[in-house]
C-alpha cells in the first residue's frame, strides 16, 4: 500500500469518525428540542416565574358597639432570608451564615436549632423573609438595622398579629390562633390554605374562620438564577377578612369576670359546718338577653390570656394551660362543663309533673323533712316541716320532698304503661329535652357539650357500657362490705331505671349533666313567654369597607312544652325565690331595689360526692320585662345562695347601672 | 512606413514580451493567494459573527444590571475577531514549511510559557491557574501549547516519511506529555482530553500502523483507570466527570449537575425554531452559569432552536470538510499533519463542548471554537484556519 492511498484511507476513517460524533450531536439536539422540547420550556417557565403569597390581614371581632375585642396591630418583627442563611440541606450555608445564626440565638435569647427550625417553615415561600420573632424589643432592631455587617440576610420588619385592646376580657369567648395541622390542610373547609397558614383554633376566632380568615393576594414574580427579582408580572391584591360583629357588651363582660372572680374568691373566705373553707376551685358565669337568645357576657374562671398564643405559645404556658392544677384555664367552662344542676331544675321536673297532670299550679303536696322509698330515706335540704306546698311555694322554698313524690308518682305510671302497652314515653326526658336540655343548643362556639338528661334506655345503654368493669369490682371487692353490695347490684341489675334514679333526677341529681348555658336558655325561655331561642355571640358579619354583609338572624329552637298557666306558676315561683321573704334568694337580694327591678331566680346546690356541693344561681330580671339572664355555678363553692346567688346579684347591679355592693356571706339555704 | 511598421511590431513584440515578464514576476508573486480557500474563511468568519451575537444576547441583560453597556463583552469579543483575523493573515502569509524548521523553537518556547503560568506571574481563577497577564491582556498558554504540539508532532511524523516506528512513537508520545504535565499541574483536565486526543488524531494521519495504535489505546485506557485508582484527581474533577453518567444524584444535582441541568433546559426550551434573538429567559436571567464562554451553545439552542443549532452544527461540518479536503490535497505530509491536526482539534472542542452542553459528556472547560466569549480561544482558532489556508495555497 502506497504512502499516498494509506494517507487517504486513514483521512476517510478520520472523516468518518467525525461524522459520527456530529450525528450523535444533532440526534440528541433532536431529542432534546424536538421531542421533549415541551417539557424543558415548561421547566424554563417555572425557573423564570415565582410566586409569592400576600397574606390577608384576618377579620376584627367586635363588641356590640363596635368596639375592637380583636384586631391587628403592627408588630416588630426579626425575619431572615432563609435563602442567604441556609443550603438546600437546611445547614447553615457557609462560616459566615453559621456566625450570623449565632449571634441571631445571642441577640433573641432562642436556640440556634429553632431558629433553623423557624427558617424552614413552609409557611413563606423563599422570596420573602420568614419572621423569626414577633414583637422584639427596640434594642434588638437596633442591633439588626445598624449592624448589618454582622446580621446578613436578616432584616427587621414590621408584620400584622393579633392583639388584644380589653386584655384577657372574653378570652374564652374570642378565642386564639394556632398553626393549621396536617390532618386539617386536607379538610375541604380548609381547601385553599397553605401549611403554616394560622387559623381559629378555639372560640369566635375557629367558628368564624370562614368570615376572618380573607383572600390572601398573589405576586407573579420574574426573578433570575440569583433570584433577583426583575419585574412584577402579575398581582392580585389580599382582601382582608370581614369583621364579626358580636352581641357582647365588652364592659358588662368584663365587670362579669371581675365579679365571678371577686365571688369565687370571697366564698373560699367561707367556712363550712366541718371548720373547712369552701375550695370554690372555678366556675362561669352566662348574660343572656332572653329576647334573642344574645350572649351578653360569657365568662369562664380560670381565664387565660390570648395574646400569649401570638407568635405561638411558649412551652412554659401551654404547660401552665394544661396543668391540672390550675383547673384546665383553657376550658370554656359555660359550654364545654357539664355538671349536675341541682334545684335549678326543678323549673323542668315542676313543668313535668304539671305535664303529665300530677299537680296543676295549685295543687299542694306536703313538705317533710324525709321521704322514704323501700327502705330509703331521702332528705330535704331543710330539717323543718314546711308544711303543704304548691308549686310557686316549692319553687320558692326549693322542697326537695314536694318533687320527689311527684317524681315517684310518675315513675311508677311509667313502670304500669311500660307493663300494659309497652308505652316508653318518659315525661321528664322530654320536657327537659323541650327545655333545650340533654342536646347542644347550636352556640356559635366551639365544642359545645350536651349533657344527659337520664331515663331507661339511657339506662341500659350506660349499663352494657359498664357492666365489665363493675362486675369486675364486684368480683374483686371484699365479700360483705357496702361496695360488694353495690358493685354486685350494678352488674346485675344496673339496666333498671329505679324509683329512686327518677327521684334523684327530679331534684337535678343523679345522672342528670348540665352546661352553665343549657341553664341560661331554659330560663331565658321561661323570661320570655317560651320561646327557647338558639344562643349566639355573631351579631353582625361586616365586610372590610365597612358594609353589612349579613346579619345572623337569633333561631327559634321551639317553644317550652308548657301552658300560658304552667309558665306563668314557673314564673311566680321563681319571683318569689328572690322576693318573698321565705325565698332561698332573699338574704343575698338583701337590699336590691327589687321594687324597681324586680328579679326571678332560682339558687341551685348541686351534689357531686365526695366533692364540695357545686353552687349554682339562675336568674332574671326585670321580671316583668326580662333583659337580662343570668347563669352562675361555682365548681365545689358550696350553696348556691351562699356562692353563686351573690355573684349573679352583682352583675345584675352593673348590668342595670346600680351601684355594686360589696361581697358578704350569704345565708346558708339551698 | 515599412520600418516603422516592423519598428512598431519589434517594439511592441518586445514590449509585450517585457510586460508580461513583469507580469509573472507579479503572478509568481500573487500565486498563494490564487489559491485561498475563501469558503473556509467565509464560514470562519460567519462562526464568529454569529458567536458575537449570541454573547451579546448573553451578556446584555446581566451588564445593565451591573450598569455598565450591553454591548461590553460583546465589544470585546470584536475586538478580539480583528486581532484574531490579523493572526490568520499573518500564519497564512508566512511559508507553512518555516514552521516545519522552526518547530523545535514553537514547541519550546510554548512550555516557557506554560511554566510562566505556575510562576507567581500566573493568574488564579477558580481554583486554576490558567492564565498569564500581559499589561491587561489575558494570555491562556495552554491554547498556544495546542497549536505547538500539532507543530511539532507533525514535523516530528514528517521527517519519518509516514513510516513511523517504535521510538518514533516514543518520542512523540514524550513530546506530547511535558506539556500535559504542566497542564496537569495548573490544572485544566480538559485541555489533557485535547492533548490525548490529538496525538491520536496525529498518529493517525501520520501512518502509525494499526496493531501500534491498538496497543496505545490499552496503554491510554490503562492510564485513565490509574488516574482513578491512584486519587490523581480531585473529588471535583471525578464529581464532574461522572456527574452526567447520574443525573438522580441529589447531592451532585445541586452543585456539578446544575448547570448541566439548566443548561438542558435552556436547549429544550428553544424547541423547533427558538424563542428568538434576545427572549430566551434561561439565558436572560442568567439560568446557565458561564452561558458566554463555556456554555454558548445554549444560547443558540435557546433563542434559535433546533434549526439554530443545525445552521452553527452545519457551519463546522462545512469548515471541517474544507480542512479535511486541505489535508487531503497537502503537497506533503507535514502540511496534511497540521491541517488534520487543525481538523482534529476543532472536532473535538466542538463535540466536548456541545456534547456538555446536551448532557452527553462531562462539564470540562472547553470553549467552543470561534464562538465562545475568549480572545486566546478565538485568535488560536483563527491562527489555524491561517495555518490550513497556508497549507492550501502552497498545495502545488
Amino acid at each position: 500500500m502506497s504512502n499516498e492511498q494509506s494517507s487517504t484511507l486513514r483521512l476517510t476513517l478520520l472523516t468518518l469518525i467525525m461524522a459520527g460524533l456530529l450525528v450523535a450531536l444533532i440526534s440528541r439536539l433532536w431529542f432534546l428540542q424536538v421531542l421533549a422540547g415541551e417539557r424543558f420550556a415548561q421547566l424554563a417557565e417555572s425557573n423564570r416565574v415565582r410566586f409569592v403569597v400576600l397574606e390577608a390581614p384576618r377579620g376584627r371581632i367586635l363588641a356590640d358597639d363596635g368596639q375592637e375585642l380583636v384586631k391587628n396591630r403592627p408588630a416588630q418583627t426579626i425575619s431572615a432570608h432563609p435563602r442567604e442563611l441556609l443550603n438546600g440541606l437546611g445547614e447553615p450555608r457557609n462560616e459566615e451564615a453559621e456566625a450570623v445564626l449565632g449571634r441571631l440565638s445571642m441577640l433573641l435569647g432562642l436556640d440556634h436549632d429553632e431558629i433553623i427550625r423557624r427558617l424552614l417553615s413552609r409557611r413563606y415561600s423563599p422570596f420573602r423573609p420568614v419572621p423569626i420573632a414577633e414583637d422584639v424589643g427596640p434594642e434588638v432592631i437596633f442591633a439588626v438595622t445598624e449592624h448589618q455587617e454582622l446580621f446578613r440576610g436578616v432584616v427587621a420588619e414590621t408584620l400584622p398579629v393579633r392583639t388584644y385592646p380589653f386584655g384577657t376580657a372574653a378570652a374564652h369567648a374570642v378565642g386564639y390562633l394556632g398553626e393549621i395541622s396536617e390532618e386539617e390542610l386536607e379538610l375541604e373547609a380548609f381547601a385553599g390554605y397553605r401549611p403554616g397558614d394560622l387559623i381559629g383554633w378555639a372560640g369566635l376566632e375557629k367558628t368564624y374562620e370562614s368570615e376572618l380568615h380573607g383572600t390572601e393576594g398573589l405576586r407573579k414574580l420574574e426573578v433570575n438564577a440569583s433570584g433577583t427579582v426583575l419585574q412584577e408580572l402579575g398581582r392580585r391584591d389580599p382582601i382582608r377578612g370581614n369583621d364579626v360583629q358580636t352581641t357582647l357588651d365588652v364592659e358588662l363582660q368584663e365587670a362579669v369576670e371581675r365579679i365571678l372572680q371577686d365571688g369565687i374568691e370571697a366564698s373560699r373566705l367561707i367556712k363550712r359546718r366541718d371548720g373547712r373553707f369552701l375550695p370554690s376551685v372555678a366556675g362561669s358565669a352566662v348574660v343572656l338577653d332572653p329576647r334573642d337568645g344574645g350572649v351578653k357576657a360569657i365568662v369562664s374562671w380560670p381565664t387565660f390570656d390570648p395574646a400569649e398564643f401570638v407568635g405561638g405559645v411558649s412551652h412554659d404556658y401551654w404547660g401552665f394551660l394544661n396543668d391540672g392544677e390550675n383547673q384546665y384555664p383553657l376550658i370554656n367552662r359555660a359550654i364545654q362543663s357539664t355538671y349536675p344542676p341541682g334545684s335549678v331544675f326543678k323549673t323542668v321536673s315542676g313543668s313535668a309533673a304539671m305535664i303529665a297532670g300530677h299537680v296543676t299550679p295549685s295543687t299542694r303536696i306536703s313538705c317533710p323533712p324525709a321521704w322514704s322509698l323501700g327502705g330509703i330515706t331521702f332528705r330535704n335540704w331543710n330539717t323543718r316541716h314546711e308544711g303543704a306546698l304548691d308549686l310557686t311555694d316549692a319553687l320558692m322554698r326549693s322542697c326537695d320532698t314536694y318533687f320527689y313524690q311527684l317524681a315517684y308518682d310518675q315513675w311508677l305510671r311509667e313502670q304500669n304503661q311500660i307493663a300494659n302497652d309497652g308505652s316508653t314515653e318518659e315525661v321528664l326526658q322530654t320536657t327537659a329535652f323541650g327545655f333545650g336540655f340533654g342536646r347542644t343548643l347550636g352556640i356559635d362556639l366551639p365544642s359545645e357539650r350536651p349533657g344527659v338528661i337520664p331515663g331507661r334506655e339511657w339506662r341500659l345503654q350506660y349499663w352494657e357500657r359498664t357492666k365489665e368493669t363493675t362486675c369486675r369490682k364486684a368480683e374483686e371487692a371484699e365479700p360483705g362490705t357496702y361496695a360488694e353490695r353495690l358493685y354486685n347490684e350494678l352488674c346485675q341489675d344496673g339496666f333498671r331505671w329505679r324509683g329512686g334514679d327518677a327521684v334523684n333526677s327530679s331534684i337535678g341529681q343523679g345522672d342528670v349533666l348540665v352546661t352553665p348555658l343549657q341553664v341560661a336558655v331554659s330560663y331565658a325561655a321561661i323570661a320570655n313567654g317560651g320561646t327557647l331561642i338558639a344562643p349566639h355571640l355573631g351579631d353582625r358579619i361586616i365586610a372590610p369597607d365597612g358594609e353589612l354583609v349579613r346579619v345572623i338572624e337569633p333561631e327559634v329552637l321551639g317553644e317550652l312544652p308548657v301552658t300560658p298557666e304552667q309558665l306563668r306558676a314557673l314564673q311566680v315561683g321563681l319571683e318569689k325565690v328572690v322576693m318573698n321573704g321565705r325565698g332561698t334568694a332573699r338574704g343575698a337580694f338583701a337590699g336590691f331595689p327589687t321594687d324597681q327591678i324586680p328579679v326571678a331566680g332560682k339558687t341551685g346546690t348541686a351534689e357531686l360526692k365526695p366533692k364540695v356541693p357545686y353552687a349554682w344561681f339562675a336568674a332574671y330580671a326585670p321580671a316583668n320585662d326580662p333583659q337580662y339572664v343570668v347563669v352562675v355555678s361555682v365548681e365545689q363553692g358550696g350553696g348556691g345562695s351562699q356562692t353563686a346567688a351573690p355573684i349573679a346579684r352583682r352583675i345584675l347591679e352593673v348590668a342595670f347601672g346600680l351601684e355594686e355592693t360589696p361581697f358578704r356571706e350569704g345565708p346558708r339555704t339551698d | 512606413m515599412a520600418t516603422t511598421d516592423v519598428d512598431y511590431f519589434g517594439q511592441d513584440r518586445r514590449e509585450r514580451l517585457m510586460r508580461e515578464k513583469v507580469q509573472d514576476r507579479w503572478m509568481d508573486a500573487y500565486a498563494p493567494v490564487r489559491h485561498l480557500d475563501p469558503v473556509l474563511v467565509f464560514t470562519a468568519l460567519s462562526l464568529a459573527v454569529i458567536g458575537i451575537a449570541m454573547i451579546y444576547s448573553a451578556t446584555y441583560h446581566r451588564l445593565q444590571l451591573e450598569g455598565l453597556p450591553a454591548g461590553a463583552l460583546a465589544t470585546r469579543q470584536m475586538i478580539s475577531l480583528a486581532v484574531a483575523t490579523v493572526a490568520m493573515v499573518m500564519t497564512a502569509v508566512v511559508d507553512y514549511r518555516y514552521f516545519r524548521a522552526y518547530s523545535p523553537v514553537i514547541y519550546l518556547g510554548s512550555l516557557v510559557l506554560l511554566l510562566l503560568v505556575l510562576t507567581p506571574l500566573g493568574v488564579d481563577a477558580n481554583g486554576a491557574q490558567r492564565w498569564i497577564s500581559f499589561g491587561g491582556f489575558n494570555l491562556q498558554p495552554s491554547e498556544l501549547a495546542k497549536v505547538a504540539v500539532i507543530v511539532a508532532l507533525a514535523a516530528l511524523l514528517h521527517e519519518r516519511k509516514g513510516e513511523p516506528g517504535v521510538m518514533t512513537i516514543l518520542f512523540a508520545l514524550v513530546l506530547v506529555s511535558i506539556p500535559m504535565v504542566l497542564i496537569f499541574l495548573e490544572p485544566d483536565l480538559g485541555t489533557m482530553i485535547v492533548f490525548v486526543w490529538l496525538t491520536f488524531v496525529l498518529l493517525l494521519v501520520g501512518g502509525v500502523q494499526a496493531r501500534y495504535m491498538l496497543g496505545l489505546g490499552l496503554a491510554g485506557l490503562g492510564a485513565v483507570i490509574a488516574a482513578f485508582k491512584l486519587d490523581l484527581l480531585a473529588d471535583y474533577q471525578i464529581a464532574r466527570l461522572t456527574a452526567f453518567l447520574d443525573p438522580g444524584n441529589e447531592a451532585l444535582a445541586r452543585t456539578t449537575q446544575y448547570n448541566a441541568n439548566q443548561s438542558l433546559i435552556a436547549i429544550g426550551s428553544g424547541q423547533i425554531t427558538g424563542k428568538g434573538f434576545l427572549a430566551g429567559s434561561q439565558t436572560n436571567l442568567s439560568y446557565v452559569p458561564e452561558n458566554h464562554t463555556d456554555f454558548i451553545f445554549t444560547v443558540v439552542g435557546e433563542e434559535f432552536g433546533f434549526l439554530g443549532a443545525l445552521v452553527v452544527l452545519g457551519l463546522f461540518a462545512i469548515l471541517l470538510w474544507r480542512g479535511l479536503r486541505i489535508a487531503a490535497l497537502a503537497k506533503d505530509l507535514f502540511g496534511t499533519l497540521l491541517a488534520a491536526g487543525a481538523v482534529g482539534l476543532f472536532t473535538l472542542q466542538i463535540f466536548v463542548n456541545v456534547g456538555m452542553t446536551i448532557g452527553i459528556m462531562p462539564v470540562t472547560g472547553i470553549p467552543l471554537p470561534f464562538v465562545s466569549f475568549g480572545g486566546t480561544s478565538l485568535i488560536i482558532s483563527f491562527t489555524l484556519i491561517g495555518l490550513m489556508l497556508n497549507v492550501h495555497m502552497r498545495r502545488f
